[in-house]
């Protein structure tokens, strides 16, 4: 008997294995033809029957894609909208988890509920009136803009510092309250820190979702200001107005590196951490 | 009496530091969302355009129109076509995906980096990607069917099921339910699987009278978020466009019908066609199905979720 039930479960983790091995193989296949469509030459590009490893790799899409556009602009637009972006976003998400895990107040439970249910109102409900407010007042084209979008927090990564912080006993505040810290100081000294799992979360959420944003950039920034987001989505074009997808994927594949990084530099402590705190409550 | 006003003085001090906290969310609460709202509730009801002078109090004749509009009307069918399917498979998928990485494995936690990380690439790259991965002649994915034999001829998938390739990438960025499913999964005690194994059921029946259950919280907890994020889908209809594009403004050639979503709808009276009053009621008119169709839905969760404090009271 148990050596059958043994059995049935190795049995069970060959099968899953192998269920696994093929949905990633799956999951990998566009993956693979983005890079390898990135270094077709244009002929293999439309070649019926198709080509599906190119003869010899066009490294020199690399280089078009870099240069056709000055890309280094807007990469460092992208760059400049996330970091205005996400530093305040963190702040303001934990500030504001903080308070919602830590303050015994009336009120603060529908508060928290209006805060959720924001989740719901579609963004280009507020977005486009918003836009036409903005372009009244000359503000447009401000990357500015962005630090004041990042102050308010993501609703669910509020929802996130207020788990982290509600799993830490209250005694670790009021023995720092004896000692005559004021309310800031504990946050800063004893609590921030104490989050730093949360911290890192809500840094890759906060990039991952600036750096992908379409529609603010599209809306507010204007020209030379736009981010990659806008700027590839239309495309790489020559001078007859025809796409060249070749060099368009090697320019997503800067696009998509830098996310590619962060994520797998930080992916352990990420997953477990969003396992561990996020999403038992 | 010092003691009272002491105590009050605690808790003054208390919801004053509370609202000092909570602040910067309350901050974009005002500004980036009550008063757009407000802004955009009251444009909906004027003839509001995008050069028009003499702005005029029209009621409610943007929503009459809209909703007497068999364009439009089809605009909210195709989204909650679109929305069904992309919620039933992206979810489905997670779930398969977390029940098979449930329990010790080899290589588990490469297997769950790797089927995270679809959801972590940039909308857009993904749209080009899958555009040129589900393209008839030289796409991928028709070139791995016909090598394993599925079908026998090029699909011109983003041709002929134009609303089904757009599901597609949600199925690809499933990850965000994996994570979600592994982590009601880790709710689960061993003991409970352990004495039914005992009791003798297999793992069929104790995935169905165990582990299903206990997780249809979770499930309801995505079915309602993602029909929210679902319903909003704008950018997509345009990279995924049947028609070969040209250079220009993506947003300019306006989506097939069966993909004109009605975000995409509004975003297209909005700034292509400068109708901002109507955009807006058509918006509106999107923010009022998702409200409702949000609360049948948790009103039916009751009864669909399995709930522990319910069977114990």
């Amino acid at each position: 008997m148990a050596l059958s039930l043994s059995k049935q479960a190795v049995l069970s983790k060959i099968v899953r294995f192998v269920l696994l091995v093929i949905i990633v193989f799956i999951f990998f296949l566009p993956i693979v033809s983005m890079v390898v469509t990135s270094l077709k030459s244009m002929s293999e590009l439309y070649r019926v029957p198709p080509v599906v490893f190119p003869r010899q790799p066009q490294w020199n899409n690399y280089i078009q894609a870099w240069t056709m556009i000055s890309y280094e602009r807007f990469f460092f637009n992208s760059v400049v909208i996330a970091v205005f972006f996400t530093v305040p976003c963190i702040m303001g998400s934990c500030f504001t988890g903080y308070g919602f895990s830590r303050f015994r107040v009336k009120g603060r439970n529908a508060i928290f509920m209006v805060m959720l249910s924001t989740m719901m109102i579609p963004y280009m409900v507020t977005m486009v009136p918003l836009y036409l407010i903005i372009s009244k007042t000359g503000l447009i084209d401000k990357r500015a803009l962005w630090i004041l979008f990042g102050i308010q927090g993501l609703p669910f990564l509020i929802f996130l510092f207020r788990q982290y912080f509600s799993t830490i006993p209250f005694s670790f505040e009021e023995s720092a309250r004896i000692d005559g810290a004021n309310r800031f100081q504990i946050f800063f000294r004893i609590m921030f820190p104490l989050v730093q799992t949360a911290v890192i979360i809500a840094a890759i959420f906060a990039f991952q979702w600036s750096w992908s944003n379409y529609l603010l950039p599209v809306l507010f920034l204007r020209g030379e200001k736009v981010t990659l987001a806008v700027k590839l989505a239309t495309g790489y074009v020559d001078q007859k107005q025809n796409i060249l997808h070749n060099i368009g994927m090697a320019g997503i594949v800067y696009y998509t590196l830098p996310i590619v990084i962060v994520f797998f530099a930080l992916q352990r402590r990420f997953i477990s951490g969003l396992l561990s705190g996020g999403l038992k409550g | 009496m010092s003691r009272i006003r002491s105590t009050s003085t605690i808790a003054r001090e208390r919801r004053i530091s509370f609202f000092i906290f909570i602040s910067p969310w309350i901050f974009g609460f005002l500004a980036f969302q009550v008063v757009p709202i407000v802004f955009g509730l009251t444009t909906s009801l004027t003839n509001q355009m995008a050069f028009t002078v003499q702005r005029k109090f029209v009621g409610l004749a943007n929503y009459v129109k809209l909703l007497s509009d068999p364009e439009a009307r089809y605009s909210f069918l195709t989204t909650f076509i679109f929305t069904l399917s992309h919620t039933c498979l992206a979810v489905l998928t997670g779930l398969i995906i977390a029940l098979l990485l449930e329990k010790e494995l080899p290589g588990r936690g490469i297997f769950r980096t790797i089927l995270y990380f679809p959801y972590m690439i940039p909308l857009i790259a993904v749209g080009w990607i899958f555009r040129i991965f589900l393209d008839r002649d030289t796409g991928f994915f028709n070139i791995f069917l016909m090598k394993i034999g599925l079908i026998e001829s090029n699909i011109a998938w983003i041709g002929q099921y134009t609303r089904g390739s757009i599901v597609s990438l949600g199925i690809w960025m499933s990850g965000w339910s994996m994570i979600i499913f592994l982590g009601g999964l880790s709710t689960i005690s061993d003991e409970l699987h352990e004495s039914a194994r005992i009791d003798g059921a297999g793992y069929f029946s104790r995935l169905f009278r165990i582990t299903l259950p206990l997780l249809s919280p979770f499930a309801f907890f995505q079915f309602v978020t993602s029909n929210i994020y679902a319903m909003q889908k704008f950018i997509e209809p345009y990279i995924l466009h049947p028609k070969q594009q040209r250079g220009g403004q993506l947003t300019q050639q306006r989506p097939p019908r069966e993909t004109f979503f009605v975000m995409t709808r509004a975003y297209d009276t909005v700034f292509n066609r400068n109708q901002y009053a109507l955009g807006l009621a058509l918006l509106w008119l999107l923010f009022v199905v998702i409200l409702i169709i949000t609360i049948v839905f948790i009103k039916l969760g009751g009864f669909v979720v399995y709930s522990e404090t319910e069977e114990r009271g």
